[in-house]
């Protein structure tokens, strides 16, 4: 009763926006990126590699209710679609909200879908980036 | 030379290891337990601790941006992931060309575990200078 309830309150986000974050691309968050993924492409010592701006800002926003549903998280996919390039200087403000909620049953128990949407916009205002995230709790 | 459908990509061979998540973990800014703390990991049902799925998202943009190099520009990326993948074992990603139409190629990628399973599967979008 109390995780139907959960989902219901989860539900009733959809469409809300999660509070802005703004970050600048500094060379050596970019660096360290870089070697963590290890990629030495030189090319990313200026530029944004395809998944960079993940750990910019985060690519979802805390929604409590969901930790009353089952034991942890998984991720489900990921979608990025590019516009312009990000490089290292730029100022980013990530937006996202939820786009959808649902849930499905599985072989071992039922899991909740929690998707989410984040644009990336540049400090001159232009979309540079949009990301949609499937998050589960299982 | 122009990309045809059916051309496989270079494949790339990962070796990630309980240190790299560790890396990784930092470098995103995603402290989740079950990267880094085997305990943890364990006591929510998983063997281990595992990869992070953005973690072999990376891998496999690294896949697509060292076959594209500057011959044009990925316009869109997406991952699904299908299976847990744990550090200490190799990581092998691929692709293939599924379509060529003018300047927009697009491919399949996908990662595959030691037994051959594709534990993580996409798709790949670019548009050719």
């Amino acid at each position: 009763m109390a995780v139907t309830q959960a989902v219901d309150r989860i539900k009733a986000k959809i469409g809300a926006a999660g509070p802005p974050v703004t970050a600048q691309v500094e060379a050596g968050h970019l660096r360290r990126f870089c070697e963590a993924i290890g990629d030495p492409n030189p090319r990313w010592l200026e530029e944004a590699p395809p998944t960079f701006l993940v750990a910019l800002a985060p690519p979802s926003y805390h929604v409590p209710e969901a930790e009353e549903y089952g034991t942890g998280w998984l991720n489900g996919g990921n979608r990025f679609e590019y516009l312009e390039p990000v490089r290292v200087g730029d100022r980013i403000t990530a937006t996202s909200k939820v786009a959808d909620v649902y849930e499905k049953s599985g072989g071992s128990g039922s899991l909740l879908f929690i998707v989410f949407e984040t644009e990336y916009v540049n400090q001159h205002g232009r979309i540079v980036a949009r990301l949609r995230g499937t998050a589960i709790r299982r | 030379m122009t990309p045809k459908v059916g051309d496989e990509i270079p494949e790339l061979v990962k070796h990630p290891t309980t240190r790299q998540l560790v890396q990784y973990a930092g470098a995103q800014g995603d402290f989740y337990e079950i990267h880094y703390d085997q305990d943890y990991a364990r006591s929510v049902a998983l063997p281990g601790v595992i990869l992070h799925g953005l973690l072999k998202a990376a891998f496999l943009g690294q896949l697509v941006t060292d076959w594209l190099g500057d011959r044009g520009t990925l316009q869109s990326f997406e991952v699904s992931y299908r299976g847990i993948d744990q550090p200490g074992r190799p990581y092998v990603c691929r692709g293939r060309v599924t379509k060529a139409d003018g300047d927009r190629v697009d491919l399949e990628v996908w990662g595959e575990d030691t037994e051959g399973k594709k534990t993580t599967v996409g798709s790949a979008s670019v548009k050719m200078k």
